[in-house]
């Protein structure tokens, strides 16, 4: 574990200047090589230290489906980072860097890739099941991302999803009809930097042009 | 030579031809064939070789290739279905392929056995089935050895355009970018070989198309700043022979003595390096994701580029040689005799890989050998096809970016106040990125002289951004939001007559109109729509004579053919996907209207009408008059 967090720094830096090099924009990373070991230690939320947390193992343990042989209720807890509003922000500004908005569209609307602007997500939707999606991939074109960006930066991603999935929810299912669903998300083109988009909604358009 | 509807054959050809069909009618075969018709060449103990795609693309009763000819007319000499009793049209069998995602194949018929193949997804991704066309029994299906993460590299849905045939040998290309050939008897295979790699960000979604025992396949990746190329492989043998690429130096892009743009401002070396920004062209796009068509006489095959990498154009100074371009190509050896660039240096991704029609058409007067290309920019194109010169170029849509076609220079007239930058909101951009057409082609009939265009008609707005390329994900760098286009219908199937310039008639769909075309010369017009209607229209005044709803909207090309029973069929897939219609079979939110590059904006409320669907449907006239839906005539 140890030995993670001493060569966590020297990795994330190769990597990321291969990165960088083909990116139009820097990423914002200031001070990742020194934060890693204050994950979860430090950020004024009173979680339990990293060394106990954040391991692999651990995450492994989240379930993705509600189905446990035996009937066991498992819900472990764990200290990840705080998914606060500056993570989705920046979140928000890794999801175009990293190009998530060319597979999952502006505002996770879906596309090359399954929405990510509703619940539920197929790999799970727990913090936890976000984090290994975007770490390991997932069959059907995730591409696996964990050994090319630095963890912090999922965290950030996975606090920005968090933030677009929060689609208003009406009634248990969902109609579908000439009248349902009543009102859409204001387009990006006219909300770009959002990292909330359902805070701001219209009226349905039924493929017509958009009133803003 | 001997130039018809279907393109142009050397008369020598044409001897061997006749030859070969009247010894085979002559060859006893053990089961009964109609006239006129190679004997069936999975019959046990048959003598008889397989037909060649030679033979198939003059033969009405079989559909030999997906364009129906090297012209890609997608026109058919059969008449026992026409105006007057296409309204008996019924079902005479159907077949399900399994996967419910875009069915966009054409179903391909060879002496009495059915060749379709299924989209990318479910248990079996690109899933060959060949059926038996007297009863639909299932003959055997082959399954390809797939890579599941092909899925999410590919833009669009992950659909296949079909299937190819030569010789005794059905061709097949897969998502993850293999080309297969199949036993068209047993569903063995013979060979596969890797052209493209998904870590690229390529996939292969066309239709293969076969011409002198090379097998033409081209990748998809424009949306991945994934390198554009056309490849040939050997039929027999599965070799790449040569590979023409899109963007390069002329060394790859096959360019050499031989080659003569029909305007100067293409002409120079290496043009597909020097009009990038440095080594730009690696990621540029340029994609041959559309349709082929080849003139025997004067030996060159015609295909289509797709869009520059990234879509923000901020990215790429420079005409961006050679996306968006027609390429004139030696099918011997790749090196292309001509170009066009249709669009340089584009704004909009509106790809130009639309089909080239090969038609001899009166221009000024003259009669010309030219190609008809519907351009994604809204503009129907009539080139003459030895030299690439622009004969004509006129609007047959609504289009607010290119105000006109310079013929001088062969250049589009731009409208420069909606050239789109980075931060900066384009509004009410016509036609949208998927242009007034895309890759769903339209037929030509020598009879009416019209071409039978389905189409959209849609607008959008456009926000470009920063992008940076990855290699293996999206380099896009635009939000695109699509509407309907002015008057509110989003689709059209229109005749157009390329003499006159001029629309003839049109039919206004509330939805894009998505699938092919097929015209006969029982001059019926056939198409589907996404909400679920097969029609039958009349191709000299557009009245629909019949129309039937099916389980799933329509993306599909309807072909025709002949069975063993003196009957004429007409087949199509039912299955709505697509770039336009994946909201319906995919997980996109009908409420984030820039989702799916822009389309859900346009196609919101399409799951409200349909959802995903995988259904061959094969229709006839009634045997007889006691005949109902879904009885065939038993095998004896």
């Amino acid at each position: 574990m140890v030995a993670l967090i001493c060569t966590a720094p020297v990795r994330v830096g190769l990597m990321l200047s291969a990165i960088v090099a083909g990116l139009a924009t820097a990423v914002p990373l200031s001070g990742s090589a020194q934060e890693s070991p204050a994950l979860g230690s430090g950020d004024g939320g009173g979680n339990p230290t990293r060394s106990d947390a954040l391991s692999p193992d651990r995450l492994i343990d989240v379930p993705v489906v509600n189905l446990t042989p035996g009937a066991v209720n498992v819900r472990p807890k764990l200290a990840i980072p705080k998914l606060d509003a500056d993570a989705a922000q920046r979140g928000l500004q890794y999801f175009t860097n990293f190009n998530c908005v060319g597979c999952h569209m502006p505002n996770g609307g879906g596309g090359m890739g399954p929405a990510l602007s509703h619940r539920p997500f197929i790999y799970g939707d727990r913090p936890e099941n976000i984090y290994l999606s975007i770490h390991q991939g997932r069959p059907n074109g995730m591409p696996a991302w964990g050994t090319v960006i630095p963890e912090k930066l999922i965290w950030d991603l996975v606090a920005y999803i968090e933030n677009i999935n929060q689609a208003p929810v009406q009634q248990w299912g969902t109609t579908t009809s000439m009248t349902s669903p009543a009102i859409e998300q204001v387009p990006k083109e006219f909300k770009p930097s959002t990292a909330r988009p359902w805070n701001y909604t219209q009226k349905f358009s039924n493929g017509q042009a958009p009133n803003p | 030579m001997l130039c018809g509807p279907r393109g142009c054959l050397p008369y020598a050809a044409l001897l061997f031809l006749t030859a070969t069909v009247s010894a085979a009618a002559d060859t006893p075969a053990p089961s009964p064939s109609p006239p006129n018709s190679p004997p069936n060449p999975s019959a046990a103990g048959s003598a008889a070789p397989p037909p060649t795609i030679e033979q198939l693309v003059g033969d009405k009763n079989n559909w030999g290739m997906a364009a129906k000819d090297y012209a890609n007319t997608r026109y058919s000499e059969l008449d026992q279905i026409n105006a007057a009793n296409v309204a008996q049209l019924q079902v005479a069998w159907m077949f399900s392929l399994g996967a419910a995602r875009g069915q966009e194949a054409a179903p391909l018929v060879i002496n009495g056995v059915v060749y379709v193949v299924a989209p990318y997804a479910g248990p079996n991704p690109n899933q060959v089935f060949a059926l038996d066309l007297a009863n639909g029994d299932l003959k055997w299906s082959y399954a390809p050895k797939p890579d599941s993460a092909a899925a999410g590299i590919a833009c669009c849905d992950v659909v296949s355009r079909g299937l190819a045939y030569d010789k005794g040998k059905i061709f097949l290309n897969t998502l993850d970018g293999y080309s297969v050939a199949i036993d068209a008897a047993t569903g063995k295979e013979l060979w596969h070989t890797r052209l493209g790699d998904i870590n690229k960000g390529e996939t292969i979604t066309m239709a293969p198309v076969v011409v002198k025992d090379k097998v033409l396949v081209g990748n998809s990746g424009g949306e991945y700043g994934a390198r554009g190329w056309l490849a040939a492989v050997d039929a027999n043998s599965g070799k790449i022979l040569w590979r023409a690429y899109s963007t390069g130096p002329d060394s790859e892009v096959l360019i050499g003595n031989d080659f003569k743009p029909p305007y100067p401002w293409m002409s120079g070396k290496d043009m597909g390096v020097k009009s990038w920004p440095p080594d730009k062209w690696k990621v540029g796009g340029g994609n041959a994701w559309g349709w082929i068509s080849y003139d025997a006489e004067l030996n060159l095959i015609y295909y289509g580029t797709g869009n520059p990498g990234a879509w923000n154009h901020q990215t790429r100074p420079g005409d961006n040689l050679w996306s968006c371009a027609i390429f004139a190509r030696n099918p011997d050896t790749g090196m292309a005799k001509w170009a066009y660039q249709i669009g340089p240096h584009d704004l909009w991704d509106y790809d130009e890989i639309n089909e080239n029609v090969l038609v001899d058409l009166p221009v000024n007067n003259q009669v010309r050998k030219v190609l008809i290309h519907p351009g994604r920019n809204g503009y129907m194109y009539v080139l003459d096809r030895a030299t690439g010169e622009v004969l004509s170029a006129d609007a047959f849509d609504t289009v607010n970016t290119i105000s006109a076609i310079d013929l001088k220079s062969g250049r589009p007239v731009l409208n420069d106040s909606l050239t789109p930058q980075v931060g900066r909101t384009v509004r009410n951009v016509c036609p949208a990125s998927p242009g007034a057409k895309d890759w769903q082609p339209s037929a030509w009939s020598p009879r009416t002289k019209l071409l039978y265009v389905p189409h959209q008609h849609l607008c959008m707005n456009f926000l470009t951004g920063d992008v940076g390329y990855i290699a293996g994900t999206p380099y896009v760098g635009a939000d695109v939001d699509m509407f309907a286009g002015p008057g509110g219908d989003r689709g059209e199937f229109m005749a157009w007559n390329p003499v006159t310039k001029k629309k003839v008639w049109a039919i206004a769909e509330p939805l894009p109109v998505w699938s092919g075309a097929l015209v006969t010369k029982g001059d019926v017009a056939f198409y589907g729509t996404m909400d679920r209607w097969f029609k039958a229209v009349d191709a000299n005044s557009g009245k629909l004579l019949w129309q039937f709803r099916a389980g799933s909207g329509f993306i599909g090309q309807p072909t025709t053919f002949s069975g063993a029973d003196g009957r004429q069929y007409v087949a199509i897939i039912s299955g709505v996907g697509g770039w336009s219609g994946a909201i319906a079979a995919a997980k996109i939110d009908p409420r984030v209207r820039n989702g799916a590059l822009g389309f859900t904006g346009a196609m919101q409320d399409l799951p409200a009408h349909t959802v995903g669907g995988a259904t061959l449907l094969v229709f006839a006239l009634p045997a007889n008059k006691r005949d109902t839906a879904n009885i065939a005539a038993p095998q004896q």
